[in-house]
């Protein structure tokens, strides 16, 4: 049989297929479906330091070949996440992830300290998405400088394993995962969403409440891919890939792009059973390629 | 749960209004009023997202399940076109059902245009269990009126509104009902469906009369399952503390008072 297994530096896991941030809830909902076991890793919703109320609604709004979403990072906080629903997803025995999110250096320090002290966790993603307040609302995630300075030090508060999820939304993402890995970054996610919006014609106004959103699903696939690749050119470290998979297909031209694993999103609301499945199919498509283990075709399509 | 559900019906029962009639023997056990469908509509990602509808009825002896929909865009235009036979991938029943009081006798059913469908399946039940029903139906003009002798138990004591005055009350649904109340207020309980300015109107209003109310809502939905935060209705709790819950999963049955408007 074919082995799953991989290694992202620090990190392994037993199949290359999670579930991402902001799509899979803290679990719950989808252990009716199947075992939350099965998977590679839950990233769970981006956790931040005090609970989040969120955005106004409406805050989905559907679009070609996708969505937008402005859920506003609506979370529970580290307080309570660690009460009650860590412990919930922990009996589900799902490998776990967390992604945290903060408005300033301190938000995420202090959660990175705390959650390291934690027993059970994989490894801490770190949502960049954000903007800083204290710098005046410039989004940690597409300034070398605020970036940089943000993962060093995180890096320093924290023994776990460290992803930093790159958002999109920027100019030149390849300078921006060079400068994630000189700060001491582990891994690197990418892609987070895209910001877009929609008009409701008939209103006259901004459909989604918060008036813009972020972009997912099938119809982003081709700039994710793209990032993939290009990345993966300047970086040692792995790469998670994300943006519109849905199925074998998509998913295997993220890891000849470079990915190393890869995590499953919007397609999650489409069809519950999307990860199993994706799961079972990668198991097929290696044997049936005579695989021993999915590096032989990380970045094969690599020019 | 998620099921492929047989179509034994997909009709046009008035102007843009279509009755489906699906068959899947364990969501038909499993259903309560109140309750909803995530239908994915097509096979790829055209429209990409499910659609929620309410569950109109549901027949456990029989493994029948109804929904009645209006046609308001793409996925609705597309439903339509679901042929005898045919298969639609069903995610349910989700979400939280009424919850009638058992002591009340007397249950008003609230609804405007295509929000009559929740109630209907509701009404049935109540009436099974032996209770008052009274309907209150609003819509913009006759023509987009329900038959809804086809759908509720002979009891079922209808008063009809239209905005243009083409069939029965010329005006509000909310209008016709509080015109009644002068009559003498009985101990009732109301459940309520429609749009969202005519449920804010009635969640305001009964403020005064203080009947129980339960209201269904709608918001735009990703997973239907609780999973995203997508589905969004602000909410005031005791404490006068405002904060979200969610449509598909503790709604979409709220408590008029509990709904921050
Ligand atoms: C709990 C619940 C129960 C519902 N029950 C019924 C019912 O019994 N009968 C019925 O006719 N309709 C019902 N609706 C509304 C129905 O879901 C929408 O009319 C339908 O999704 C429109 O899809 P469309 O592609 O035709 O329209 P489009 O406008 O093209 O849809 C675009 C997007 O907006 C969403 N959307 C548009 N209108 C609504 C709406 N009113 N509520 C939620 N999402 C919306 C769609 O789901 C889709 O994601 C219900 C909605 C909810 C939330
Ligand atoms: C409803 C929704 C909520 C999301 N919330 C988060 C979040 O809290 N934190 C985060 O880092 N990414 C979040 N994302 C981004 C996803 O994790 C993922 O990067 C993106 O959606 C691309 O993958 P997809 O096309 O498979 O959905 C969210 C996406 C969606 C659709
Ligand atoms: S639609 Fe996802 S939480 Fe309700």
């Amino acid at each position: 049989m074919a082995n799953l297994e991989v290694n992202l530096g620090p990190l392994k896991l037993k199949n290359p297929v999670l579930a991402a941030s902001g799509t899979f809830g803290f679990g719950e909902e989808y252990a009716s479906f199947f075992e939350l076991e099965k998977l590679g890793a839950v990233i769970v919703n981006s956790l931040t330091l005090k609970p989040k109320q969120g955005n106004p609604p409406p805050r989905i709004a559907e679009t070609p070949a996708g969505m937008l979403n402005s859920i506003g990072l609506q979370n529970p906080g580290l307080e309570a996440f660690l009460e009650k629903d860590f412990p919930r997803l922990k009996s589900l025995n799902a490998a776990v992830i967390i992604n945290i999110a903060g408005d300033t250096e301190d938000d995420y320090l202090t959660l990175a300290r705390e959650l390291s002290e934690i027993n059970g966790i994989l490894a801490l993603e770190l949502n960049l998405s954000c903007p800083n307040v204290k710098e005046g609302g410039i989004f940690f995630g597409n300034s070398v400088d605020v970036m940089s300075r943000l993962i060093s030090k995180v890096r320093r508060a924290c023994r776990l394993p460290l992803i930093v999820k790159l958002t999109p939304n920027v100019t030149d993402i390849v300078e921006l995962a060079e400068a994630a890995e000189s700060s001491g970054a582990d891994i690197l996610s990418l892609i987070n969403t895209l910001k877009g919006m929609v008009i409701d014609v008939s209103k006259r106004s901004p459909l989604l409440g918060n008036i813009t959103g972020g972009l997912s699903g099938p119809a982003v696939r081709p700039v994710a891919v793209r990032m993939v690749y290009e990345v993966y050119r300047s970086v040692k470290i792995p790469i998670i890939g994300m943006g519109g998979i849905s199925n074998l297909d998509d998913a295997l031209q993220f890891f000849l792009a470079g990915a190393r694993a890869v995590a499953v999103g919007s397609a999650n609301f489409i069809d519950p059973y999307t990860i199993p499945r994706l799961i079972s199919d990668l198991q097929q498509f290696m044997e049936s390629e005579g695989l021993h283990s999915i590096d032989e075709i990380v970045g094969a399509a690599q020019r | 749960m998620l099921a492929k559900a047989r179509v034994l019906r997909n009709e046009e029962i008035v102007p843009g209004c279509y009755y489906l009639q699906l068959e899947e023997w364990q969501i038909a056990r499993g259903s309560l009023p109140g309750q909803f469908l995530h239908v994915r509509i097509v096979d790829n990602i055209a429209p990409f997202l499910r659609r929620p509808f309410s569950i109109a009825g549901a027949f456990p002896d029989s493994g029948r399940v109804d929904i009645i929909y209006r046609i308001v865009g793409k996925g609705t235009e597309l439903l339509s076109r679901l042929g005898k036979g045919e298969y639609l991938d069903c995610l349910g029943p989700l979400g939280t059902p009424f919850s009638p009081a058992r002591d009340i006798a007397v249950s008003v059913l609230l609804a405007g245009g295509v929000g009559i469908a929740p109630l209907l399946f509701l009404a049935r039940i109540l009436s099974g269990e032996g209770k008052k029903i009274l309907v209150y139906y609003g819509a913009s003009t006759s023509g987009e009126l329900l038959p809804l002798k086809e759908f509720l138990p002979k009891k079922a004591e209808v008063f009809l509104a239209t905005e243009d005055g083409s069939a029965g009350y010329r005006g509000l649904v909310t209008d016709l009902f509080e015109s009644t109340l002068v009559a003498g207020t009985r101990r009732a309980e109301i459940f309520a469906c429609g749009p969202k300015p005519m449920l804010k109107i009635l969640a305001q209003k009964n403020r005064y009369w203080g009947y129980p109310m339960q209201l269904s809502l709608e918001e735009r939905m990703a997973c239907g399952i609780g999973a995203c935060q997508g589905c969004a209705v602000k909410v005031r709790s005791e404490d006068d503390k405002t904060g979200y819950l969610r449509v598909c999963r503790e709604g979409p049955v709220f408590d008029f008072q509990e709904v921050a408007w």
